[in-house]
């Protein structure tokens, strides 16, 4: 790992920054200093930052104003969502935007924004320790520039799902983009979240994004992740969870683009009897790299969690799952189930998952199951016996599999997107 | 009772092996160099490539550091601090029958409830006891002659099988492997060798006894066991040690060479001194355990019951390479009191079709501290390869530890690799049921355990597995009121 590399994708620090923020991105740099000089040789055991490094990235310091509306045709889903808050290379573009006419008790801005005109309400929900974080969400805290604000009064109720867009341009030179995202949901708020990442054409440039999602008490939140970026885009995502009581938080992360990708998901629960879902689906072809790691809190007795997650691996594809549970001393009653299933395809592929527990109260239960296998001979012989062919019956399967997860996802217009957009990889996909 | 109270009787429960045997020992004075490396192999009066490869060792070892990524916490161990020689008195005229042995050491193993003579009869099991660090029984050796199965120590094997020690000694965990390993390479002093030729089936359990006796002498075994295509055999490792106040390290090797057809199965009761109630005392147990299936249909099969030590940081595992070869390990792990355990197994699938299975049992109570990390690699060539791996782990008390570490690896599309685990504690409904039956409630606990442990302990040899639940009971006592 060189230093160079990644202390260039910091941006000068904008004088006018107020000291508590100016003192958060000075730790926050000395966490990238550290964790540089002695990286956490475990959470980076299966993949290599080389590649990622080798691309000497710079920090984006234009906003691009270029682009009209019609420009989003191309990525948008038809039918998905009246409001949308699209980011254009980290940066965001009101002129993009929908925001229209937003319930009462629901406050959407721009981070930029609210930094220069009340940074202190910043302040309060800026809540990630930059002395704790991983390496990339401690970079992303130190190159603070814009994101997004998104706060629910009590009982405020967003019932139109909100899209968050993340439309990535290429630029001359590779280019790195680092918004920071604010969700801040009171207490019985609700709300539905569909994040995308999208590029418009197929230079090289990386995302490092990061979410800190709050919900309070009762409050529900459904997030649905999206990323489906170009074969050629290097993608880093942080996602930074507190969940008060009662409140349930339901997550779909579907990881179908980019060359080489990371999330971190990162869950805390605060008080007792919230409930967290986290489902996933990652789908690792050609020379792509896709990592993901969870690090699931039972802080506190009495919570709920499961992580489900699918992956189908192919080509020379490669992808992590590393999933940690920590139940700590007195979280009895804590309920965790893990799953990890994976069907490798060629070869050439690699599967590499890890799923952990940590277990430091009795009275728990608490689970994790793992499989790698391929397509059962049985299944695709039951098929071809029906005269499908074998290309098709392999596809069917995968889809089948992939379903499962698929499915979750709240809109059918998304669900019947994903599955054709998963199809046309398989289609593609080399069987041997 | 409460449950804290149960608990706190477990933490209690006396160690019931602790006794120390008086003995004059030839010790060597504590430090490390490469004049007491050289001494180690004078005094065994080993040949020269021995010396050289202890050598080759320690300067390698020189060059390493500690592992420290096991969920373990202890002080720093001070390695100019261990005495790395101890021999029982009289070397020179070691013993040939029981009738020469010390009675004092006699006495001791039948305080351990081995009496030796008996076993032979009653068991017909061979026992190479080893006393601190030189072999001072081996029994039955003249019936295993018979068949042409070498049962020896490894210093008189260094002597009368120069020719297979060289072939076999370190092919499997060879000196630069890890830090513990390069370190008993180095200093080893003693240990078994076992050679089974070729479709031979070995007529016997094969036993050894291990003893820590002489204070501040850490014990560095190697056992090397060479199965030739088409044989069998069966060996048993049990072990428990004297109360005492020093943490006492003990850093073994076991190699096991599996050719064509072979089956070697290798059973371990662990029962060292697991430190009192602070923790302190207990024995430190770095071992590196490895086996090699070099042929095709090559059998491993570890189970091992480990109830002792204060620290416990092993992983038994197998090398998959012959095709169609398979791998075992069947674990019950117990931690109580401060004890502490990072355990688990490594299957690495080289060769085509390979099979492994894997079943480690945790148990954790009072303030103990136990991991699962495992490690199942199938590599790009192991087309058809399988694995089923089980860890479940049973807390016992709101203040101990269960973490479990799987890593698993797979790179061919045509293997099947299953991992399920899964962490609770003895559910009331289980103990109700039990105690509506009439049954007190530590017998009931017990029950519950040993059910929980089943798997494992089919898998042992008949007399380990009566010992191994004997010693799963007294583990627990006074667990619950």
């Amino acid at each position: 790992m060189t230093d160079h590399a990644l202390m260039s994708w910091l941006p000068q620090l904008a004088p006018a920054a107020p000291a508590w923020l100016a003192t958060l991105q000075a730790a926050a740099r000395a966490q990238v200093q550290t964790q540089i000089a002695a990286p956490d040789a475990e959470a980076w055991r299966y993949t290599s930052l080389n590649h990622l490094l080798e691309q000497g990235f710079v920090p984006i310091d234009e906003t691009i104003t270029a682009l009209q509306p019609d420009d989003l045709d191309e990525v948008l889903i038809p039918g998905l969502a009246s409001r949308r808050v699209v980011f254009v290379n980290g940066r965001y573009a009101p002129e993009l935007s929908a925001t229209e006419a937003l319930p009462p008790g629901v406050h959407l801005d721009s981070l930029r924004d609210v930094l220069a005109h009340d940074p202190d309400a910043v302040r309060v929900l800026l809540t990630a320790e930059p002395a704790t974080v991983p390496l990339f969400m401690a970079l992303n805290l130190a190159g603070l520039d814009d994101g997004l604000v998104l706060r629910l009064d009590r009982a405020a109720i967003l019932a139109q799902p909100l899209e968050l867009i993340h439309l990535s341009i290429g630029l001359d030179q590779p280019s790195v983009a680092q918004p920071h995202h604010l969700i801040v949901l009171g207490d019985g708020a609700q709300a539905t979240l569909v994040e995308r990442y999208v590029s418009l054409g197929a230079a090289v440039y990386c995302t490092n994004a990061v979410i800190e999602i709050q919900l309070g008490r009762d409050a529900v939140l459904t997030h649905e992740r999206l990323q489906t970026e170009s074969q050629n885009a290097f993608h880093l995502s942080g996602l930074s969870l507190r969940q008060d009581a009662n409140s349930r938080y339901q997550s779909v992360n579907l990881g179908l683009g980019s060359r080489w990708s990371r999330t971190e998901l990162l869950t805390q629960f605060c008080a007792a009897h919230a409930e967290c879902d986290l489902r996933g689906l990652y789908l690792a072809g050609d020379d792509q790299r896709i990592d993901y790691h969870l690090d699931v809190n039972h802080a506190v007795p009495n919570c709920t969690s499961r992580e489900t997650f699918k992956g189908i691996i192919y080509g020379k594809g490669r992808a992590v799952f590393d999933g940690r549970v920590v139940v700590a001393k007195d979280a009895q009653k804590s309920d965790a189930a893990m799953s990890n299933q994976n069907l490798l395809l060629s070869p050439q592929a690699e599967i590499d998952t890890k799923p952990q527990l940590e277990i430091n109260a009795d009275d728990v239960r608490c689970s994790h199951g793992t499989t790698v296998g391929q397509i059962e001979p049985e299944k695709l012989f039951y098929l071809r016996s029906r005269g499908i062919s074998a290309a098709l019956a392999r596809r069917m399967l995968c889809l089948g599999f992939a379903d499962e997860i698929i499915h979750t996802l709240h809109s059918e217009t998304l669900r019947e997107h994903l599955s054709e957009q998963v199809g046309q990889r398989l289609e593609s996909a080399p069987w041997d | 009772m409460t449950s804290t109270t149960a608990v706190n009787d477990l933490v209690k429960s006396e160690y019931e092996h602790g006794f120390t045997t008086e003995i004059a020992s030839d010790t060597f004075p504590p430090g490390l160099d490469e004049t007491v490396v050289r001494a180690i192999s004078q005094r065994k009066g080993e040949p020269e490539f021995m010396t050289a490869w202890r050598l080759k060792a320690y300067r390698h070892w020189l060059t390493m550091t500690e592992p420290n990524w096991a969920a373990v916490d202890y002080p720093k161990i001070d390695f100019q601090a261990i005495s790395y020689f101890s021999a029982p008195k009289r070397p020179e005229d070691a013993p040939k029958s029981l009738d020469e042995i010390d009675p004092i050491l006699l006495e001791t193993y039948q305080k351990l409830g081995i009496p030796l003579e008996e076993q032979k009869v009653l068991a017909g099991i061979a026992v190479d006891a080893v006393f601190d660090s030189v072999s001072v029984a081996t029994t039955f050796r003249k019936s295993l002659a018979e068949v042409g199965v070498i049962f020896c120590s490894i210093s008189e094997a260094v002597h009368d099988y120069p020719d297979l020690i060289q072939k076999y000694l370190g092919s499997v965990v060879p000196y630069t492997d890890n830090f513990y390993a390069g370190l008993n390479a180095a200093v080893f002093s003693d240990g078994t060798f076992v050679y089974v030729p070729k479709g031979v089936r070995c007529p016997m359990e094969l036993s050894t006894y291990f003893r820590i006796n002489a204070r501040n002498t850490g014990q560095f075994e190697r056992t090397l066991i060479v199965a030739e295509a088409g044989a069998y055999v069966s060996y048993l490792e049990g072990c428990t040690a004297p109360q005492r106040d020093e943490n006492q390290l003990h850093a073994a090797v076991v190699e096991l060479i599996v050719l064509d057809d072979a089956e070697v199965k290798y059973s371990t009761v662990q029962n060292w001194y697991p430190g009192d109630a602070q923790g302190k005392g207990g024995i430190y147990n770095f071992v590196t355990k490895r086996g090699d299936c070099r042929g095709a249909r090559a059998k491993i099969s570890w189970t091992q019951v480990e109830t002792g030590s204060a620290i416990t940081w092993k992983y038994p595992s197998c090398l998959l390479r012959g095709e169609g070869s398979v791998g075992e390990f069947y674990s019950v792990a117990v931690t109580k009191g401060r004890q502490q355990a990072d355990t688990g197994t490594k299957m690495i699938h080289i060769g085509k079709n390979t099979r492994s299975t894997i079943v480690s049992k945790g148990i954790s109570a009072g303030e103990g501290q136990q991991t699962y990390r495992g490690l199942v690699r199938i590599g790009q060539r192991a087309e058809g390869a399988r694995n089923h791996t089980q860890c479940d782990s049973l807390l016992i008390g709101d203040r101990c530890t269960a973490n479990t570490v799987p890593y698993i690896e797979v790179r061919t599309p045509t293997a099947n690799m299953e991992h399920e685990a899964t962490t609770s504690k003895i559910s009331d409904d289980q103990l109700f049921y039990c105690r509506s039956r009439g049954l007190t409630e530590e017998d009931a606990v017990s029950m519950i355990v040993n059910g929980f442990c089943k798997e494992v302990f089919n898998e042992l040899p008949m007399e380990f597995a009566v010992e191994a639940q004997k010693l799963l009971s007294i583990s627990l006592e006074g667990a619950v009121g």
